[in-house]
């Protein structure tokens, strides 16, 4: 019968038989699951128990917990900070780590180092670092001269910007190395001919240099941005006495879903929260994609 | 404008010298191409003309200024580039633009002579495109436009034809030798294609690892090559070169047969003797190559014909209509005065 097929009809045919395996994946481990937390999200459900349905209960419920509401903002404010913070930094490294000849390959291996680390070890390592004199690296180093001690994790406003710090840094090697890539893609001719013109740095910089690198910018944007927003191991490491403290001032939308699902077992509110998570990061995502996108 | 001088231009790369201190005098005006096969450091000229490298020793002198210590903004030309380094993400307009930039002018000014350059390129009508929206030979218009643009003194152009396909190619040399001819700057153009430097240039400079081999107008290295090496690179197919020896005032073939050119040559030195396809034919005269025909190539008008001698091929031109058969044993002659005679060893021209 498989011989009787015409040469298109065979393509097909083998086609969907090596479509079938990632299909199938997709199906048991990513859709089902999904489908499933979107109808769990209307259930009442502690994990062991019936499932009872309530509607909208838990979105009502949701809405109206100043908890979720803080959490949501200190969703955006990793996102907004670490995306354009990373981002500037890992285009300055890689601007003129790109011009360096002297041992180009080491350095770049340097930069990178941090990516293959584990979250948590390094997690926990700054944690270590944050601490307060004499144990703390950074307090050490301020108290030696003559500086107050500076309490990084302990303060409601500066342990955001604690716990992001690592977090960036972890995720700077690979968009080092993405940018570089992106600016040897850029034909040399480029740059001598702005210089047979004589245009300034800067304008080659942001008239030649930045619109060329559009497209790798978008990737790193969209890419970090899921990152920032799905941010976890970083924080429930580096505060796990007081998971997303102190006062929950370093609580992100998944250690929240995290511990309504696993310490309070209340997983229909879990899924609820989960639901907003993915539909931001959809819209975060559409929307950048837009803006950014060619014109 | 301005005549451009090079001299004793030495270009040394850690300890790898590519360029053995060449000197040339450009005059005002004139288009000189810069010819010779790949490595042969025509390009490495170029850009240490352009200021894009630096050079070693030497100097090079523009309009009377010795440039070497100069800016490539500060030395009064443009440059072409072989893949445009046309911008894709701004307009025609912007990219011709481009060169402006850091001109004083007025911006009415300079976009009144944006739209003179367009006008003189035939694309006034093209300026608002982007470059993706273009042929190749329009990207090569608006590469051409932007070096235009800034009135330089000199033109510096580097293999800009070679991304193009063989129609364009032909089309776009008519068309920089016309806007030679129109705006007149002196043009500095680099090849790797004799055909391309015979038919543009004033003058043709032929180079060979890092050396220049002769410097002359097209018809200057045609019909007399320095050496064997020009009398080879110029002119397609390439000329046949046979051995011979000279023996009592006469060059003794290696066909066995002796011609007299009435020439003082040194005696009993060995020779090269070089003879374009074009001029060797069969027919009765002083036989300079006898052997069978191995292969015959119709053109229409005449037949190449590949003739077995001396343990290689020798192409002469046979007649169109009625060329001899494969197999067929021919005598090839030419006349006396298109034969170049070379030193053996040195490959220098002794006539």
């Amino acid at each position: 019968m498989y011989r009787n097929l015409t040469i298109r009809q065979k393509q097909i045919v083998w086609a969907w038989a090596f479509l079938a395996i990632p299909i199938l994946f997709y199906s048991v481990i990513r859709f089902y699951p999904t489908g499933n937390a979107i109808l769990i999200s209307f259930q009442d459900w502690n994990l062991l128990g019936d499932r009872t349905w309530t509607g909208l209960d838990n979105y009502q419920k949701l809405f109206a917990d100043p908890v979720f509401w803080k959490v949501f903002k200190n969703t955006f404010v990793y996102l907004l900070i670490g995306t354009p913070v990373s981002l500037l930094i890992s285009f300055v490294i890689a601007y003129h780590l790109d011009q360096v000849r002297f041992m180009h390959g080491f350095l770049r291996t340097l930069y990178f180092l941090p990516f293959m680390t584990s979250a948590v070890a390094m997690a926990w390592v700054w944690r270590w670092f944050y601490q307060p004199v004499p144990v703390g690296l950074f307090n050490n180093a301020l108290a030696s001269i003559g500086i107050p001690q500076f309490p990084f994790l302990q303060s409601t406003t500066w342990a955001l910007p604690s716990v992001l710090a690592p977090a960036g840094w972890a995720g700077l090697g690979f968009q080092v190395i993405i940018f570089m890539a992106g600016l040897r893609a850029i034909p040399r001719s480029y740059y001598e001919a702005a210089r047979i013109d004589g245009v300034s740095w800067w304008t080659v910089l942001w008239e030649i240099t930045l619109p060329l690198l559009k497209p790798t910018i978008v990737f790193i944007v969209v890419f970090s941005s899921i990152g920032f927003l799905r941010i976890f191991d970083h924080v429930f490491n580096m505060t796990t006495n007081n998971p997303g403290g102190p006062l929950n001032s370093t609580k992100p939308l998944v250690l929240m879903i995290y511990e309504t699902a696993f310490s309070a077992f209340d997983m229909g509110y879990a899924a609820a929260q989960t639901v907003v998570l993915f539909l931001v990061l959809l819209v975060v995502s559409l929307i950048q994609l837009r803006i950014l996108r060619d014109s | 404008m301005a005549d451009l001088a090079i001299r004793n231009l030495v270009k040394r790369y850690d300890k790898t010298e590519v360029l053995h201190g060449i000197s040339l005098d450009v005059e005002d005006g004139e288009f000189v191409v810069f010819v010779g096969p790949s490595g042969c450091g025509k390009s490495t000229t170029l850009r240490l003309i352009a200021g894009l490298e630096d050079a070693t020793s030497g100097e090079i002198v523009i309009g009377g200024r010795v440039v070497n210590n100069l800016e490539p903004k500060d030395r009064d030309i443009a440059m072409v580039f072989q893949n445009y380094a046309i911008y894709p993400h701004m307009t025609v307009r912007k990219n011709i633009g481009f060169g402006l930039r850091t001109s004083k002018m007025s911006k009415a000014d300079k976009e009144a002579r944006i739209d003179e350059v367009a006008g003189i390129l035939g694309m006034s009508d093209l300026l608002a495109r982007k470059p993706s929206q273009l042929s190749g030979g329009q990207r090569q218009r608006v590469a051409i436009g932007r070096a235009m643009v800034r009135d330089p003194a000199v033109f510096l152009f580097d293999e800009p034809l070679s991304n193009l396909d063989a129609q364009l190619r032909t089309q776009m040399r008519l068309e920089i030798k016309k806007l030679h001819q129109r705006v007149g700057n002196t043009i500095i153009f680099v090849t790797h294609d004799q055909v391309e430097a015979m038919t543009m240039a004033d003058r043709i400079v032929i180079m060979k690892d890092g050396h220049i081999q002769q410097v002359g107008t097209p018809a200057e290295v045609y019909h007399k090559p320095a050496n064997t090496f020009v009398a080879r690179f110029i002119g397609a197919p390439s000329m046949n070169m046979l051995s011979g020896t000279v023996a009592n005032g006469a060059l003794q073939m290696a066909s066995g047969s002796t011609v007299d050119l009435g020439v003082g040559l040194p005696e009993g030195r060995h020779v090269t003797v070089g003879v374009r396809p074009e001029d060797l034919h069969p027919g009765a005269g002083p036989a300079l190559v006898r052997g069978p025909v191995t292969v015959r190539e119709p053109l229409g008008h005449e037949t190449l014909i590949y003739v077995g001698a001396e343990g290689q091929e020798v192409i002469a031109k046979a007649d169109g209509r009625t060329p001899p058969e494969v197999g067929e044993e021919v005598t090839l002659t030419a006349a006396l005065d298109t034969l170049h005679i070379f030193d053996a060893a040195t490959g220098d021209a002794l006539r």
